[in-house]
């Protein structure tokens, strides 16, 4: 019995830890429980890059990074997916539009020169340009449909014609190191973005000013093949270029254009586009909604087994319920000490294993009332259940961890969270149905009040009697 | 209780097959229909599925439930006539709007033409699913993947541990478990326009790894009475199986449908179906163990000769068409 003593304290001890665990580690929800917005973005291969290496999508991830920082989302998760995507996660966003277009704007950065003899050309697409945004301000308010539509069209062919002008350089967005706004010193209310390269492109972004200074073409920046801004260069830069790796444009800023521009040239140092592929926004109400759901789930599917335990299996059932609460308690411990994510599929997960955690100590109950049945002690037959059951046990839980394995490999997002919890629950169960209600039966058994075998099995005497009598 | 699986094997085969028969018709029929034997969701085939309420902070916005033809006519405007609408909600002042692929554009667009027509939205109770369709291919093909390698895992698992035509049997119960639940699903979607989603392959796995569980059960019954006792005949052996292990297969089954119906009911709507395809492929699960699996095992065996299967080292004897081992 000492044996058996220890034991019970080793679960004491776990179940107290694992309450303890419950207490201090939060349970990190998903983002479908509490939510937010969940972004797959594509990472896209372009005839210079023609496959994704992993230091590529290394790359696209910093850059990623960067932005949903400039987003301001407090613990955003970016992780890479299989070869070519990236998981965004962006808890609590309210505003998923803006975090697709930051995020999955193809946006690439480069700079170019205008061709030679296209200023007055610039001028008046420029002019065509603004006109068309004025006009897509103006039609934002509007039901036209058709006027909107047009209205696009036109702003794609006027962003064309600009792009037309210019010719490409080596020069990308992954040279430029940063860009910030800051005040005009002058006074007046004008604003200005700084530029900042690396040494490469530093270099080149002096042969390019010195190229076009003092000709009255300008230095034309893309994003995504669209005109940001259209920066001249002073004639005194002539002879060098501007130098130095620093540079800033100034113009008719205003404060918030200059921090827009200056977040789109930042973030906008792209090695390739991507795209977004998927977008999955759960509103924070109905994470809420889905919690209180599960909750009630959970408590109504647990309830109805521990009842069903109780009056089929009696003392047996009753101590199988007991090893339930402890099942209960310690996987959703392990849980929260892994930092295993909750979402609704996963929740599901739980609540299923609950269900197959029984499975263990029916096997074994079954078996020990056949044992009974057939004549044997009330403690031996309690040994042997266990012992016989034990093969069947073994086999059908490596079966379904099977299907939890192929799950979790070749799943996605929310299917590996239910193959995680799930699994983890199998595997629980056969702790806790093993042990737990293996040591706690023994204990009862060593009460002489708990020793009639009509606690473990109805019906026994009778039948007993009839096998005398016949 | 006692049931006798052998003799009314070709009732149970009879109504096994029927059911399958009538899932099969119905998944051709959704062929010719729809293109597809399921009702795929956009997780499969990519799209946006947009569901809106309104704000009923200001109870002037809500005071009566949403038209939706006032939504249909929305749509309309946006080039998006055949997309289908859903009014969600016990006062009806949610809709769930199922369109194809929008990019973020298109749908900022459609969230403020819906908001001018039907008042103001409530961002907290917004969702949007969008998938684009390369992807949504990639997690069915994966999701096939996944389900055809359980199927190899468990197979192979379950011939190291039995014997390879246990295995092949306790595979061809689990194709049985599985073929009926998409059956199922194939008639939902015909009559209730239910869609499968990536859930739904989630489901059909956990069914290969929960429902073999019976069939293992039963079969380590069999394997062990068999080398209890060498001389019963197969029939016999198996019918007992069977027998011992009725309660344990029916209250292991109901326990894990407790859950089940308790996701069912109160689980809500994402996981309601999901729940459902459990519910069915468990309780064909556990039927199909004891009476189609056993009932194969025993016709096969007798089939073959090898009426007496007791230790591995046994399995070299070739089969006979007499059987050398009859008491």
């Amino acid at each position: 019995m000492g044996r058996q003593r220890l034991l019970l304290a080793l679960i004491l001890v776990l179940s107290l830890a694992a309450v303890g665990a419950i207490a201090k580690f939060p349970t990190r929800l998903g983002l479908d429980l509490q939510g937010g917005t969940q972004l797959t973005l594509q990472v896209k291969t372009t005839p210079a890059v023609p496959t994704i290496t992993p230091e590529k999508l290394e790359g696209v991830q910093q850059v990623v990074e960067n932005r949903v920082n400039g987003l301001g989302v407090s613990e955003a998760v970016v992780q890479t997916a299989g070869e070519d995507q990236l998981l965004v996660q962006l808890p609590g966003v309210s505003d998923p539009e803006q975090a697709e277009r930051v995020l999955g704007g193809t946006a690439q950065l480069d700079f170019r020169t205008q061709r030679q003899g296209t200023e007055a050309q610039l001028g008046i697409e420029f002019q065509v340009r603004q006109e068309l945004l004025a006009e897509q301000e103006r039609l934002k308010n509007s039901t036209d449909q058709g006027a909107i539509t047009e209205n696009q069209e036109a702003l794609r062919r006027s962003d064309q014609a600009i792009a037309a002008l210019f010719d490409k350089t080596e020069l990308t967005g992954d040279k430029l190191r940063t860009a910030y706004a800051a005040p005009l010193s002058n006074g007046s209310n004008s604003w200005q973005v700084g530029l900042e390269f690396n040494d490469q492109g530093a270099t080149e972004f002096a042969d390019l000013t010195k190229s076009i200074a003092g000709t009255g073409r300008s230095l034309g920046i893309f994003l995504d093949e669209r005109l940001l801004s259209a920066p001249t260069v002073e004639a005194r830069y002539a002879e060098t270029g501007i130098t130095g790796g620093q540079a800033s444009i100034s113009g008719n800023f205003d404060s918030q254009g200059a921090l827009d521009l200056s977040v789109q040239l930042r973030g906008g140092a792209l090695p390739v586009p991507v795209e977004v592929v998927e977008n999955r926004t759960v509103g924070a109400t109905l994470g809420r909604d889905s919690i209180q759901r599960s909750i009630y789930a959970g408590l109504g599917g647990l309830l109805l087994v521990l009842i069903f335990m109780g009056i089929y299996y009696r003392l047996p059932g009753i101590i199988a319920d007991l090893a339930l609460v402890i099942y209960a308690v310690l996987t959703f411990a392990v849980f929260n000490l892994l930092g295993v994510t909750l979402t609704l599929p996963g929740i599901a997960g739980f609540i299923l294993s609950i269900g197959m955690a029984v499975d263990a100590n029916v096997l074994i109950f079954e078996r020990m009332r056949e044992e009974l049945r057939a004549g044997k002690s009330l403690y031996r037959s309690v040994e042997s259940g266990f012992y016989r059951a034990f093969s069947s046990i073994l086999d059908s839980n490596v079966t379904t961890l099977i299907a939890c394995g192929a799950l979790f490999w070749l799943g996605a997002g929310l299917v590996k969270g239910f193959a995680l919890t799930l699994a983890i629950g199998v595997g629980m169960s056969m702790f806790t149905a093993i042990t737990c209600s293996r040591t706690l039966l023994l204990v009862a058994l060593s009460f002489p009040g708990l020793r009639k075998p009509e606690l473990y099995c109805p019906n026994l005497s009778n039948l007993t009697q009839e096998k005398a009598s016949s | 209780m006692k049931l006798n699986v052998i003799k009314q094997r070709s009732l149970w085969w009879t109504v096994s097959l029927a059911i399958i028969l009538s899932g099969l018709i119905s998944m051709v029929i959704s062929w010719t229909q729809i293109g597809s034997p399921l009702r795929p969701s956009l997780d499969f085939v990519g799209g946006t599925r947009l569901q809106v309420e309104r704000d009923c902070t200001n109870p002037d916005n809500c005071t009566e439930p949403i038209d939706p033809a006032a939504v249909r006519e929305v749509l309309a405007q946006q080039g998006l006539a055949n997309s289908s609408i859903q009014i969600l909600g016990e006062t009806r002042q949610g809709v769930s709007i199922r369109t194809t692929s929008l990019t973020p554009d298109e749908r900022v667009q459609l969230q403020s033409a819906l908001a001018e027509n039907l008042g103001r939205l409530n961002p907290q109770a917004i969702q949007i699913d969008s998938v684009g369709p390369t992807l949504g291919r990639q997690l069915f093909q994966s999701g096939m993947l996944a389900l055809f390698l359980s199927f190899v895992g468990i197979a192979v698992y379950l011939s190291f541990r039995f014997q390879l035509d246990y295995a092949v049997l306790a595979i061809v119960a689990l194709f049985h478990d599985v073929l009926i639940t998409i059956g199922s699903f194939s008639i939902l979607g015909l009559v209730l326009g239910v869609e499968v989603d990536s859930l739904f392959i989630v489901a059909l796995l956990t069914i290969v790894g929960f429902s073999v569980n019976d069939t293992v059960v039963i079969y380590d019954r069999i394997r062990e009475t068999v080398k209890l006792n060498p001389e019963r005949h197969i029939n016999d052996i198996v019918d007992s199986a069977v027998n011992q292990t009725l309660t344990r297969s029916i209250n292991t089954t109901l326990t894990v449908l407790f859950t089940l119906v308790s996701i069912f009911l109160f689980g809500g709507e994402t996981l309601k179906y999901f729940a459902l395809a459990l519910i069915i492929g468990f309780t064909m699960g556990a039927y199909s163990s004891i009476f189609i699996a056993s009932s194969l095992l025993a016709w096969w065996r007798e089939r073959t000769g090898k009426l007496t299967p007791v230790a591995i080292a046994d399995t070299e004897v070739i089969d006979s068409p007499t059987n050398p081992n009859d008491a």
